[in-house]
Formats: C-alpha cells, structure tokens, sequence
C-alpha cells in the first residue's frame, strides 16, 4: 500500500472518528445541550470589559468562542515577539542548532 | 492581596492576578522546554485555588494554544521541528484518543472507573520515570568513559529494532536524521500514545515525547520541537470547543498567557544550552515527582483524609515552581558564558 493511499485511509479514519463521537454524544445526552452551553452570566453588578465578555458569553456563544480564539492567538504571537526582543537585548539568540544527545 | 483580587465573570469567582501570572509562567517554561502542553500543572492548580473543574481544563486549554504559537516559532527556528512526523502524529493521535476514551466509557458502565484510570496514570508515570533514569544512567559520560576500556557489544536500542521491521511502505523523516521506517510502526506508536491520554484524559505531551525519543530514534530536541506543534493543534481545537461550551474563563485566560507565554519563550531558548540526556534527566525528575503528587491525590480518594490533597496540591506546585527554577538559572548561567566567549 502506497503512502499516499495510508494517508487517505488516516484521513478516512478520523472523519469517522469525529463523526460517530458527535453523533454518539447525541444519543447519550438525547439531544439535550449540556448545562454549561445554556449557562447566563448575571450582569446585574457588571461593567466595563466584564459586562462586554458577559453580554458576548449569553447572547452569542459562537463569536465567543472565535473571539476567544483569535485573542489567543494574538496575544501569544505579540507576547512571544515582544519577549524575544528583550531575550536579544540581553544576548539571548537563537538559530539553528545542532542536536547533541 | 486582596487588592490583587480580580473578579472573572465566565466562572463567578474572584482570583489572585498574581497567582494566575505566576501559573502561567511556571507552565509556559515547562511546556516551552519539555514540549508538553502542562494541563496536568495548570488544570489541579486552577482547581485547587477555586476553578470548577470544567472551567479549569477549558482555560488551560486556551493558554495552552496560546504559549505554544511563540514556542512552536522559536523551535522552527531552531530547526527543532519535523513537520512530516508532526502531522502524522497529530492525524494518528486523534484516532487513538477516540478510542481511548470509548474505552473509558465502555468502563464507566461497569463500574468505578477513576480509580481504575488513576492506577494507570500511576503506573505509566513512574514507569517512564524509570525508564528515563535508567537511560540516563547508561549515557552518563563518566559511566560511558570507564566502559570504553572494556570491549563490550554495542547495545541495540528499541528504535533501532524498529527501525528494522520491513514493512512498506517505508518512509524517510530527515528532519530527524531517520534514513528508513516504517508508516506502520509510526502510525502504531501514535494511535498507541493517543489512545493512553484518551484513556487518562490528558493532553499526551508528556506521553509523546518519550515516545518519540524512545520508540520513533528522533533526537530529544526534535521530539520537544515536534511534540509542541501536536500540542499547538490540539490546544486550537480545544480552546475553540470547549469556548462553544462556555467553559473558558476568557479574563484568566488572558492574564495567564501574558506569563506564559513570556515563560514559553524562555523555555525554548534553553533547549540550546542543554544537551538532550540533560533534558530527558530533567523530565524524569518532573514526571516523577508529579506522580508522587497523584499517588497522594490516590491515598486521599482511599482514605478520605484532606491532608493528603492539600500535601498533593503543594507538591504539584512545587514541582512546577522547582522545575522553573532550575531552567532559568542554567539558561542564565550556559547564556553568560556564551556572551564572554
């Protein structure tokens, strides 16, 4: 069997995989969204960027979760540029490496 | 402190900002230099200063995907990566976790199946552990000068057996210095690594990387560099599936990947200055400890006795806190030297 056809078949394997759990998932919870989905964010004594986060978490779980995502991304990425920056201020570089054992 | 306290409206509690800085740090340098994704730091942390479970793993996993894109970035940098191998293991392991947690489940109707799990994670825990001193113990340069008098045969490791098994097709992973394996034999060792963190619900890195090292012959960089590009993948996945749910607490998040990624950063410039059996000596004292702490965490589930869990809680931490601590002083100390040659 050729690589490429062990790759199709991996391919194969995890789309079933994925969806044989959903559908599994379905059946054992009868349908019913968990609690956690359902779950609201009382913004009674809310403000600022909590009440922003809250009104995004009960109103729109999706672009929550985008959100959330994105922001992660993002942080991480300028986090890491930002301390590699100070990491080569202090001499810290770094390039390709050899790999001893 | 209280004036450190701040108020996360996704979990319904007040939190140490310091604390959740600090977390953060301490499993950005771990997952930077080991390549795992520190779930099993971050998770029992967040629970025993007052996270719900649910929110707990949620957020880690969120900060998980976060610190790895800086690690990820400075490995590729380094020339740590084996994409090749990465997306096999990331395809392979997926499948493996499904069936590892069909597993659980199929056990969870019979019967009681924490203990059942918490026995296995012990068991593999110190069995790698021992493992890994072992295999340190025989490269140990002092050792390995004495031996050299004696002629001695060659000691065959398992890769290297694996490696001989003729079974096409055969590929070639030269990221990793590998001229010749198996796809089966790759494909197996991952199913068999996801299927155990399916079966103990933990991410895998620490499963994979030893794995990859021991089974697969990549050296020990290459495993970390490789192991944190599956661990990227699988913490964009579960950052997005468990936010649908509503279980990451966005606020602690956030505050944790400034510390963690600043900390992930620093990690993965130390993997230059330590040499790969330094690195796996390293893991083996983390991965041991660690398993002490869920020994105790097992001794508290059979006798009920809270003690045991607070002992548990300080010992997990002070695995992390001691762990980061000695990256950071041999990164500043291997780094002083450089900068005076």
């Amino acid at each position: 069997m050729s690589t490429k056809k062990i790759f199709a078949l991996l391919m194969f394997c995890i789309l079933f995989t994925c969806a044989y759990s959903t559908s599994y998932a379905i059946s054992e919870t009868g349908g019913k969204q968990e609690t956690a989905i359902s779950k609201k964010i009382d913004t009674k004594n809310l403000s600022g960027v909590n009440l922003w986060i809250a009104d995004l978490y009960n109103n729109d779980r999706l672009l929550y979760a985008i959100v959330v995502t994105v922001v992660m991304a993002l942080l991480g990425t300028i986090m890491a540029l930002g301390t590699d920056l100070v990491l080569r201020y202090f001499g810290i570089n770094v390039s390709k490496i050899s790999h001893s054992e | 402190m209280d004036i450190f306290n701040i108020y996360l409206p996704v979990a319904g509690i007040e939190f140490n900002i310091l604390l959740l800085l600090a977390i953060g740090f301490c499993v950005g340098v771990l997952g930077g230099f080991f390549g795992v994704g520190g779930g099993w730091i971050v998770t029992p942390a967040l629970n025993i200063f007052g996270f719900h479970m649910a929110y707990a793993i949620g957020t880690d996993l969120a900060n998980i995907f976060g610190q790895s894109i800086g690690a990820v970035k400075k490995h590729q940098k380094m020339g740590n990566i084996d994409w090749k191998l990465g997306f096999i293991s990331i395809a392979a392991s997926i499948i493996g976790l499904e069936l590892g947690s069909q597993v659980v489940l199929i056990l969870e109707k019979e019967g009681d199946v924490g203990s059942i799990v918490r026995w296995c994670y012990l068991v593999l825990m110190f069995g790698l552990s021992i493992l890994m001193f072992y295999d340190y113990y025989s490269l140990n340069p002092k050792k390995k000068k004495t031996e050299e008098a004696k002629p001695t045969k060659r000691r065959v490791n398992l890769a290297e057996r694996l490696h001989k098994i003729n079974l096409p097709p055969m590929i070639s992973l030269p990221a990793s210095g590998i001229k010749s394996v198996s796809l089966w034999i790759v494909i197996f060792v991952f199913l068999f690594t996801g299927f155990l963190s399916g079966f103990l619900g933990v991410g895998g890195g620490f499963i994979r990387m030893p794995a990859l090292v021991y089974l697969i012959g990549v050296p020990t960089v290459i495993a970390v560099g490789t192991d944190l590009m599956s661990v990227l993948f699988a913490g964009a996945y579960g950052c997005f599936t468990y936010a649908l749910k509503g279980r990451v607490e966005f606020i602690a998040a956030f505050i944790m990947l400034i510390g963690a990624s600043i900390g992930a950063q620093i990690g993965a410039t130390a993997v230059k200055y330590i040499k790969g059996y330094g690195i796996r000596l390293l893991f083996a004292i983390m991965i041991t400890l660690a398993g002490c702490s869920i020994a105790l965490e097992q001794v508290y589930k059979i006798t009920d006795i809270p003690i045991f869990q607070h002992i548990a809680g300080i010992v997990l931490m002070g695995t992390a806190a001691l762990m980061t601590s000695i990256i950071i002083v041999r990164l500043i100390m291997e780094s002083r030297k450089e900068v005076k040659d």
